[in-house]
């Protein structure tokens, strides 16, 4: 009786598989990686200073807590770009699997997304339309729905230039050979000297790589405020998809 | 030749070397060949340039003796430049006998669209080392700035050089090469050629062709956005192959170093792949630079001559570009050997890189405050970069703002609509 009444009002409620675990510890590895990445990005551009030692000691919070002010002891810059390494190796990890996934995932590969491509293109433009509407929610698909599909894909072209600008100024400090031999720094001159060319230089690179850092901390912000949006406006709980998997499916909506 | 015996002390025949890259690998990998080499064209070209063996001898002690540097200050300077070459320790009295053929080798300097700063480093020096002293000897058949003939005589010194010395002499060239008008935003000399037209035909029979210096090299400031006169570097010019010896001005020591592997070899030295020797430009400044310590410890100076930068710290933040520059000013040193900019205790400015002029300015601010290159923006990769977050953030305001209202007015609709 209760159960029923229910169905009137919010519609049949169903349940559709989005993340399976890989996928997920691929998305949360991915945030606390571009996360710890900005941190320790822009302290590499900019030195605040805030755990280092500064020229007259007594500014630095950290001294005699941390470390005992003692220069050897405070490789602050060191640390960071330790890090900031670390978490590459991370991204550079995350991107080929994700785009292996892309395409060999058993449940939801992302290319079921975008074929047919005219069809999805036209699915994407309603769904944008949606969004300033609020009319005609496109259905819930067994698939990610292709304006997601793009804008994500868009998102790891992104973290791809970045690991690209990344590797040449990487590379910079290689002088013809490394511990793993000549075909280290080979490879990564091989792949990413065009950027060179593209940015002007080194410097332009860098730039270049300090840039992207702000259109992917705009992903992020478009990512979770739409990812909210959606919950509160289908109510098909889709910021659970990165938690447990599974969003709702329901054949009715406030909205259509 | 003492050291012979050094080379070979425990059967390195079958021991490879330890890096993949050495300087003299391209004569032969055999090393005992290319000491061999070597010898034999040291042999002909000593043969070739001196009368006698005591001319020979003699030449470079005579040199010296008006400068008032040693005998024992030169083989100094012979072992500081065999290991900056790169080059093992065996090469030091081989070092010394090109040093002395360089002076008799026939030379043209030619300068171009420049401010004659190369020139100056060499010429203008109160204690000059072997190498200035070197340059200064090397028998100049045409440099402007210190030739005595002028006019006609000079023009037929340099066209005599060209024929009579054909493939043997060396031609360093100095300055940017001005291309816009058919070159003549500059015209040299009494008949008034264009420097394009000079340096073209000097290049052909050239036996080593040298940019030294930015503006040779890359073309430097002349070539500065927006380069009115359209200013190449001389690998642009000519099809000759060119050693570039970047930097402003460029260190005598490379320049050097650079012609007498060119007296040893006959050939160039290993480039980079934009035309620079490998022995002097395979490092990064801030690979070897002795405030790197700082850099890492986040020790940086803040201002001009402020506590940090009494203690020497890393000058990242005032706008060093040592990360972006390949050079060996850390280790070879300028002036007399003695000092860098880092050490003077200024960042680096970039001057051995191609458009540095564009590309490392500002010169005192770090690169992140550099202004982005895009058509129509003129702000930092930062400034544009919240930019365009904070309009990110008043469309995501706005968008919420307007469902929100929209869906209030809609519900409204609705519950109006039941209860009728
Ligand atoms: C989301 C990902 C990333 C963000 C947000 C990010 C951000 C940044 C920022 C802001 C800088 C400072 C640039 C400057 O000096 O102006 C930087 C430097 C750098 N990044 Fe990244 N980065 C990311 C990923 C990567 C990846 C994948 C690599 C791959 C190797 C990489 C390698 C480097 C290197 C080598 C530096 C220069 C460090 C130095 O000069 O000491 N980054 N990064
Ligand atoms: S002074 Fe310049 S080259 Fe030296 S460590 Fe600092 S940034 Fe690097």
């Amino acid at each position: 009786m209760e159960n029923k009444e229910n169905i009137n009002k919010y519609g049949e409620i169903n349940l559709v598989h989005r993340m399976t675990v890989i996928k997920r510890i691929i998305h949360w590895t991915f945030f606390l990686a571009i996360i710890n990445n900005i941190i320790t990005g822009f302290y590499i551009a900019y030195p605040f200073l805030f755990f280092g030692k500064t020229p007259t000691q007594s500014d630095s919070l950290s001294t005699g807590i941390v470390n005992s002010g003692e220069t050897n002891q405070a490789f602050i810059m060191t640390w960071m770009r330790d890090f900031h390494f670390i978490g590459a190796v991370l991204i550079d990890v995350i991107f080929i699997v994700w785009l292996y996934l892309a395409f060999f995932s058993w449940k939801e590969p992302l290319y079921k997304s975008f074929l047919p491509f005219g069809d999805k293109l036209e699915e994407a433009w309603k769904m944008i339309k949606h969004y300033f509407t609020l009319k005609d929610k496109p259905k819930t698909g067994r698939y990610q729905d292709p304006l997601n599909a793009f804008v994500f894909t868009i998102f790891h072209l992104l973290i791809l230039l970045q690991m690209l600008t990344g590797f040449q100024m990487y590379v910079a400090s290689f002088t013809g050979t490394s511990a793993v031999g000549a075909w280290w720094p080979w490879l990564m001159h091989f792949s990413t000297d065009w950027t060179l060319f593209i940015f002007g230089g080194l410097t332009g690179v860098t730039i270049a790589h300090l840039f992207i850092m702000w259109l992917i901390i705009i992903f992020i912000a478009y990512h979770i405020y739409i990812e909210v949006w959606r919950s509160v406006m289908w109510k098909e709980g889709d910021i659970l998809i990165p938690f447990g998997g599974y969003k709702y499916i329901r054949n009715k909506s406030e909205t259509q | 030749m003492d050291n012979d015996n050094h080379s070979c002390d425990n059967n390195c025949k079958e021991k490879k070397p330890a890096f993949k890259w050495d300087p003299l690998r391209f004569i032969s990998k055999n090393p005992d060949e290319v000491l061999k080499k070597v010898d034999k064209r040291l042999d002909k070209l000593e043969k070739e340039y001196f009368k006698n063996t005591k001319e020979k001898e003699n030449n470079l002690p005579n040199i010296f003796d008006i400068y008032g540097v040693s005998r024992r200050d030169f083989l100094k300077w012979s072992a500081f430049l065999t290991s900056t070459l790169m080059l093992p320790y065996i090469f030091k009295p081989r070092i010394a006998r090109a040093a002395n053929i360089l002076t008799r080798t026939p030379f043209i300097w030619l300068d171009m669209a420049d401010c004659m700063g190369n020139t100056e480093a060499f010429i203008r020096n109160a204690n000059p080392t072997p190498a200035e002293i070197i340059i200064n000897y090397v028998s100049v058949n045409y440099m402007e700035s210190i030739m005595a003939p002028a006019g006609y005589q000079a023009e037929a010194r340099r066209t005599e050089t060209i024929k009579k010395d054909k493939g043997k002499y060396i031609l360093v060239v100095e300055g940017a090469i001005p291309t816009g008008m058919d070159g003549k935003f500059l015209t040299i000399g009494a008949k008034g050629d264009t420097g394009i037209k000079i340096v073209k035909e000097t290049a052909k029979n050239a036996g080593i062709t040298i940019a030294i210096g930015n503006c040779a090299a890359y073309g430097g400031i002349p070539a500065a956005s927006p380069n009115p006169t359209n200013a190449v570097g001389l690998s642009s010019v000519t099809n000759r192959s060119v050693i570039n010896i970047p930097a402003c001005p460029a260190n005598p020591v490379n320049v050097v170093g650079t012609l007498v592997e060119y007296i040893l070899t006959g050939k160039a030295p290993q480039l980079d792949n934009i035309g620079r020797p490998l022995w002097a430009y395979s490092g990064r400044l801030h690979d070897n630079c002795y405030r790197r310590g700082h850099f890492e410890a986040g020790e940086y100076v803040r201002h001009w001559g402020d506590a940090g930068a009494k203690k020497e710290y890393c000058l990242y933040m005032m706008g060093c570009k040592g990360p972006f520059t390949w050079n060996n000013c850390t280790t070879a040193e300028y002036n007399q050997d003695t000092s860098f900019p880092m050490r003077a205790g200024h960042g680096c400015i970039g001057c051995s890189e191609p458009v540095f002029w564009d590309r490392m300015t500002p010169f005192e601010k770090p690169n992140a405050d550099a202004k982005i290159i895009i058509p129509g923006v003129e702000a930092t990769a930062d400034e544009f970069g919240v930019a365009l977050l904070g309009a990110a953030g008043v469309g995501i305001a706005a968008h919420a703002i307007y469902t929100g209202i929209k869906k209030k007015n809609e519900t409204k609709k609705s519950s109006s609509k039941k209860e009728d």
